[in-house]
């Protein structure tokens, strides 16, 4: 038998008292659209199946209540009247009713003057509700680095439901509750960012009104520059990483992503910059490399004239080695690939990522990448990046290459791994798996079970405990740290919260491998548990310190924070300097302490480096060259790069930048070297060369102490009884 | 079933965890969205810790007629010093024990007829971990004119048709007895059997409504405790008439006892192979199971209550098709009320003309009515199609608590409006109550005496449905919301005379709006209570609105303002 299309019989209908022929099973809506008497509506779009619910698109068919037309079917001989008085006069209050909460102008309105709520209302001249406002608010989402949700201007029409979960199958929106609190919900109402949505867009793109829009980074647009070439977003969707996403959404993020070629010899971005752009390289080969010496500043105290000075200020480490100074690290930086201490270029190739932690959490640029052969890459800015990263095929191009490139490098910049054997190394790359985390997320909760054990990949994890009555920092992890042994070690329960500082990813080594690996390699449990016990002690000391001292201004003052301070018997000072000069002599001239601060009854707590229990100034080091040593002074490693960001995160201002001109490579004219100009940070080493601090010595009074604050000031005021 | 899976998660836990959630999704390849969407449609389901004693005072028309208010703030009192994770309390809609108010609900369980004493008491039992079950009195069998078996063998109709399989004879006497839904909207039963036995396809499915939730609503309790095998052979013919081989008897989950009751009866009928692949071996099948709602009263509106049985959220389906055409499952679907089923029965055993006969005044067949609010016997009447008003409140009832005149009577819940004392010759009928401007409905009677007030019981009407809308379209999910602020300012009095009239325009907008576009029953219905008052009892709403006066001394207390702060607004 042929096939025949049949020819749909056709249904005579009278749409306002004109007759119409339409198709079998039209909906009224279609009839009266398709003949020209288009009605208004809400809830239904065309590319959707519709659900009635706005009712806004009710017609009279002469039955006892009105019909949605959007799902009625025509039937033959139906009476339609889309413009009565009665029609008009419903749709007129359905819309004032919507108007009562809705946020006019809402966020769709004010930006591109198309809130479909407060177009159809005002053409009906509704302006002001008669009705009462909603007086509790649904809030917003600020969650998602691409959406904006804004619950109080959602009117529940649906169609970004149906747009998720008919259209793209992303199954993540829904409705929740009922009645009047009734609202929209990603799974489980997750704020959208934590939720399992791609940021596809077609929610957003589906919205009547301001309730989800699109966000715009400030001053987006990256397309401009002589070089840039931008996109059509329909040039984007034949990429495979933008499957799957609403083209309008795309091009509403035009301005987010740029191609950019780059010729042999140019550079892509340098280190210590700042920047909001990431770059994943389609073609060509680039080198990464440092470009800053791989030294630390050197700081001999009392000497005296031009020669010392010269070669004092900057020390390599194998001319200086400084105790407790990392040993054959890798140095972290925003790649997919780490570089080697001893020579710190590698390669970055098509398939490549970098600049991942520049865009998402707004870090300097770890380091310099400069092409090599002629490189096509795209650029892009942070909610691009955000589509990018939740598409499922990019995130498994990017895990595998982890896994394949700096997996390895990555354990075994750990030094109590270096034992790990090859076979074993092979084992974790199918078996670790790569977990992103949002700011504020906790990646483990205190007295939770112990089930894994992490390395950082991306960002800062803050480690903290609570004790009764608050939260005490015990460090911040970046790149290239680890957590979670002790739980795995000690009573399978976690002993801190660890939780995101910033977008974070995690490689999480489950239990099992864990303790296969500490089975095997006796030496890393042995190395693992050295660190653990340290990390307990620590804690432990800080938790016993918190119990005695609960004074508030001591702790509000910042004062529990530090470690070692300088103070100053104010009984005894004469304000005569001789501290401050020592320091200064101690420090090339320059120096760290400043005899200011804040008075904590007799004693004056001088601006210095604090060597502070919750150290603000490792956060966000791009290359992780601020740490702390084991003794838990604060160390800054050679491989610092001198973009400052650890100055301005210190709250007491006791970081400093020291400008030193070094011959550099020149990268621009290869072969040849040239003078810059490079900075270094320097921090309160408590002159750790001397007996003691300079600045202790040289006071003639007696009046200026190195003192840890747990017991100096528990002793003075822990009651009374110990003046 | 996404139900059963739900309720084994809360049983475990008190609640429903995020992680269980999550692995529930993963094992039952369910969208978290999905899950969530039902999770937190449903009152039933927790989605925090709940308190350990989770107290829930029944605030609709009966209880709130009979010091609900009272009782729940004197309650509150008890318990000012108590922790939140301890007890928490609210209000909770029509527990279904009208005649014994006020009803709580303590963790689930529900008990009727307390005082402030006894459910503190209970209340700290639970805090203390102890069970405080749910009483479950004797229940003798209550003799029934419409029970046709009395204490002979039962199923003697089924017993008849599995042998004659005189189908059409049964419709045919169902049409002549001219037998109409009970459940309120009062369809022809004998043309939904038929539409559904015309319906092609062998997959069809018969589902008793046994979710009664109108406020004053409990007749279907009493007829499941009394008379659950007229149900259950009414649900049997109607599968054996129509060809559909399941059945589904949905029942509101605050029914524990006729839960058990219907079940022990259903056991019964598969062993006596009344149900079954092979009934009484006449090579017919029909199995019969129960569903236990999830809550809510929407779920009592059929299309609601088809989807929740597919686990979803109990929306309303836009009509139509309707569900004879496309039910459950979206397959030809019989849905009749508890009580229309019951009827089946009496009517094929004695005859259309006989059960004509049962009627008066030129109405026919016998009636469950419920009765309560201020009279002095509360409770549910089997009482002749055609009957008075006067005489289902004063003889049967007992007449007004305490001797009171009389002020108002809702025939049928908040759904049927009010109507004023001079109306009580009113007969019990669908086409009288029509005429009225009410409605027969599911025969639930509420009785305000002389201390009520009209303006109050709108906004409890009012407030009820605002609790209960599912949400799904604006004009019931907004405007009921709006409606019920509208009331809440006139009870607080002080209005100009123009504001008052811009008020009454209106709200008169929104009652058009609300039944003219709502999807479902529900939203169509919220404007009855407000409309009958206004009509009614006009010149009450004036003393409020413009005097500042309630003439019944109910709204401008203390108490009302400090009870209505914790009503405005949205519900926890």
């Amino acid at each position: 038998m042929s096939s025949i299309s049949r020819v749909p019989e056709l249904v005579e209908i009278t749409i306002d008292g004109r007759p119409v022929e339409v198709a079998a099973g039209t909906s009224v809506f279609d009839a009266a659209r398709m003949n020209g008497t288009p009605i208004p509506t809400l809830c239904h779009l065309q590319n959707e199946t519709p659900v009635g619910v706005c009712r806004l698109c009710v017609v009279d068919t002469g039955a006892r209540v009105l019909t949605a037309s959007c799902v009625r079917p025509v039937e033959p001989g139906m009476k339609v009247v889309t413009n009565s008085e009665k029609v008009l006069q419903a749709r007129r209050t359905l819309l004032e009713l919507l108007m009562a909460d809705h946020p006019s102008p809402c966020a769709r309105q004010e930006n591109s003057g198309d809130c479909e709520l407060e177009t159809l209302a005002k053409a009906a001249g509704i302006t002001q509700s008669r009705f009462a406002r909603r007086t509790v608010s649904h809030g917003i989402d600020d969650s998602s680095l691409a959406i904006a949700v804004d619950y109080d201007a959602c009117i529940l029409c649906d169609r970004c439901i149906r747009g998720c979960n008919e259209i793209r199958n992303n199954f993540v929106l829904g409705r929740m509750g009922k009645g009047y609190s009734a609202g929209i919900a990603f799974d489980l109402n997750a704020p959208m960012g934590d939720s399992t949505c791609i940021s596809c867009g077609e929610c957003m793109v589906s919205c009547p009104t301001g309730a989800l829009t699109n966000k715009t980074v400030v001053g987006t647009s990256i397309t401009a520059g002589p070089d840039a070439q931008g996109f059509q977003a329909e040039e984007l969707l034949q990429l495979s990483v933008f499957k799957g996403i609403s083209g309008t959404f795309l091009e509403l993020n035009r301005g987010a992503i740029v191609k950019r070629r780059f010729q042999p010899g140019e550079i892509i971005c340098r280190e210590g910059e700042f920047g909001s752009t990431a770059f994943y390289i389609l073609e060509g080969q680039a080198r990464v490399s440092l470009s800053a010496p791989i030294a630390h500043v050197k700081t001999q105290g009392g000497a005296k004239g031009l020669f010392k000075k010269l070669t004092s200020t900057l020390a390599a480490r194998d001319a200086d080695v400084r105790s407790e100074e990392t040993r054959d690290r890798t140095i972290p930086i925003d790649a997919s690939v780490d570089l080697a201490y001893g020579n710190p270029v590698a390669e970055l190739g098509p398939g490549d990522l970098f600049a991942e932690m520049t865009c998402m959490n707004f870090y300097p640029r770890s380091a310099t990448v400069l092409a090599q052969t002629e490189v096509v890459a795209f650029e892009m800015l942070r909610n691009v990046l955000d589509i990018m990263m939740k598409n499922k095929s990019f995130r498994a191009e990017i895990d595998q290459n982890y896994r394949r490139r700096a997996l390895e490098n990555h354990l075994r910049g750990v030094p109590m791994f270096a034992d790990l054997s090859p076979d074993f190394i092979e084992h974790l790359k199918g078996s670790v798996e790569l977990q992103r985390f949002a700011p504020g997320q906790v990646i483990a909760a205190q007295g939770d079970a112990a089930k894994s054990f992490y390395l950082v990949r991306i960002g800062f994890v803050k480690i903290s405990e609570t004790y009764p009555g608050g939260e005490l920092v015990l460090g911040y992890l970046s790149r290239g740290d680890y957590f979670g042994e002790i739980g795995l070690l000690g009573g399978g329960v976690r002993t801190a919260t660890c939780t995101a500082l910033d977008h974070v990813e995690v490689v999480r080594i489950s239990g099992d491998d864990f303790h296969n690996m500490v089975e095997r390699f006796p030496s890393v449990r042995q190395g693992l548990e050295v660190v653990a016990a340290e990390r307990s002690a620590q804690s432990q000391q800080r938790m016993q310190t918190v119990r005695r001292v609960p004074i508030d201004q001591f702790l509000s003052q910042g004062l529990m924070e530090a470690q070692s301070l300088l103070i100053l018997d104010l009984q005894n000072c004469t304000r005569c300097d001789a501290c401050v000069n020592a320091c200064a002599d101690a420090h090339d001239g320059i120096t760290r302490l400043v005899r200011e601060g804040l008075r904590f009854e007799q004693y004056l707590v001088a601006t210095s480096c604090r060597q502070c229990r919750d150290p603000l100034c490792m956060v966000g080091c791009p290359v992780g060259s601020i740490r702390r040593r084991n003794s838990l002074e604060v160390i800054i490693e050679d491989w610092c790069i001198g973009c400052g960001l650890c100055a301005r995160n210190c709250p007491y201002g006791n970081i400093n930048l020291h400008p030193f001109e070094v011959m550099v490579e020149d990268l621009e004219r290869p072969g040849r070297k040239k003078a810059v100009v490079k900075q270094k940070a320097t921090s309160c080493d408590l002159c750790t060369h001397l007996k003691e601090p300079s600045c202790v010595y040289a006071c003639p009074h007696d009046a200026a102490h190195r003192v840890d604050p747990r017991t100096f000031f528990s002793e003075m005021l822990g009651g009374g009884a110990a003046k | 079933m996404i139900f059963d899976d739900l309720r084994a998660i809360q049983l475990r836990y008190g609640f429903l965890p995020k992680a269980e959630l999550e692995a529930l999704s993963e094992r039952s390849e369910t969208p978290l969205y999905q899950i969530h969407s039902v999770a937190s449609f449903y009152p039933h389901f927790h989605l925090a810790p709940p308190p350990k004693a989770d107290v829930r005072v029944c605030a609709d028309m009966s209880c709130h007629l009979n010091g609900a208010s009272e009782f729940r703030a004197d309650l509150e009192q008890r318990f000012l010093k108590s922790a939140a994770a301890d007890v928490l309390i609210r209000d909770v809609s029509c527990l279904g024990r009208c005649d014994q108010p006020p009803a709580v609900s303590i963790n689930d369980d529900i008990f009727a007829g307390v005082t402030a004493a006894s459910a503190e008491a209970m209340a700290r039992s639970a805090i203390r971990g102890e069970a405080v079950p749910e009483p479950h009195p004797e229940h003798a069998r209550v003799p029934c004119a419409s029970d046709p078996y009395g204490d002979d063998e039962k199923y003697g109709v089924v017993r008849k048709l599995a042998r004659t399989k005189d189908w059409d004879g049964v419709l045919a006497e169902l049409q002549a007895s001219e037998l109409r839904g009970l459940g309120g909207a009062g369809f022809p039963t004998s043309m939904k059997w038929d539409l559904v036995r015309k319906q092609p396809g062998a997959e069809k499915y018969i589902v008793c409504n046994a979710d009664e939730s109108e406020p004053g609503t409990i007749k279907d309790r009493f007829i499941m405790t009394h008379l659950p095998h007229l149900v259950i052979e009414g649900m049997i013919v109607a599968g054996l008439v129509t060809g559909s081989k399941r059945g589904i008897l949905y029942i509101r989950h605050e029914y524990h006892l006729q839960e058990e009751i219907l079940g022990e009866e259903l056991r019964r009928c598969y062993h006596e192979g009344l149900l079954g692949k092979d009934i009484l071996k006449s090579e017919l099948a029909f199995d019969l199971e129960i569903f236990v709602s999830p809550g809510g009263y929407i779920c009592g509106e059929e299309t609601a209550l088809l989807e929740a049985i597919e686990g979803k959220r109990a929306e309303p389906r836009n009509k139509p098709p309707f569900p004879v055409q496309a039910g459950l499952w979206q397959k030809p679907t019989v849905i009749n009320n508890v009580e229309t089923f019951l009827n089946v029965p009496q009517i094929l055993a004695r005859g259309a003309e006989w059960y004509k006969t049962q009627g008066k005044n030129g109405s026919r067949g016998l009636k469950f009515v419920a009765v309560s609010g201020h009279v002095a016997k509360p409770g549910v009447y089997e009482v002749p199609m055609g009957t008075p008003m006067r005489e289902v409140l004063f003889d049967y009832a007992g007449g007004i608590r305490g001797g009171r005149p009389l002020k108002a009577f809702a025939p049928s819940g908040p759904s049927s409006g009010y109507l004023p004392a001079s109306m009580v010759d009113v007969r019990l009928d669908f086409k009288a109550l029509a005429d009225a401007g009410s409605m027969l409905g599911s025969g639930a009677i509420v009785v305000c005496d002389d201390t009520t007030c009209m303006l109050d019981m709108a906004l409890n009407a009012v407030r009820f449905y605002r609790n209960e809308s599912c949400g799904k379209c604006v004009p019931c999910r907004v405007g009921s919301q709006k409606m019920t602020d509208l009331l809440v300012r006139w009870t607080q009095g002080g209005l100009a005379e123009k504001q008052y009239l811009a008020d009454l325009a209106l709200i008169d907008e929104l009652c058009q709006a609300m039944s003219l576009t709502s999807i479902c029953g529900l939203g169509q219905i919220v404007p009855a209570p407000v409309q009958s008052v206004l009509k009614h009892f006009r010149e009450e709403i004036d003393a409020h609105v413009l005097k500042g006066k309630c003439p019944s001394e109910i709204c401008f207390t203390a108490a009302a303002r400090a009870g209505e702060a914790q009503r405005v607004g949205i519900r926890p």
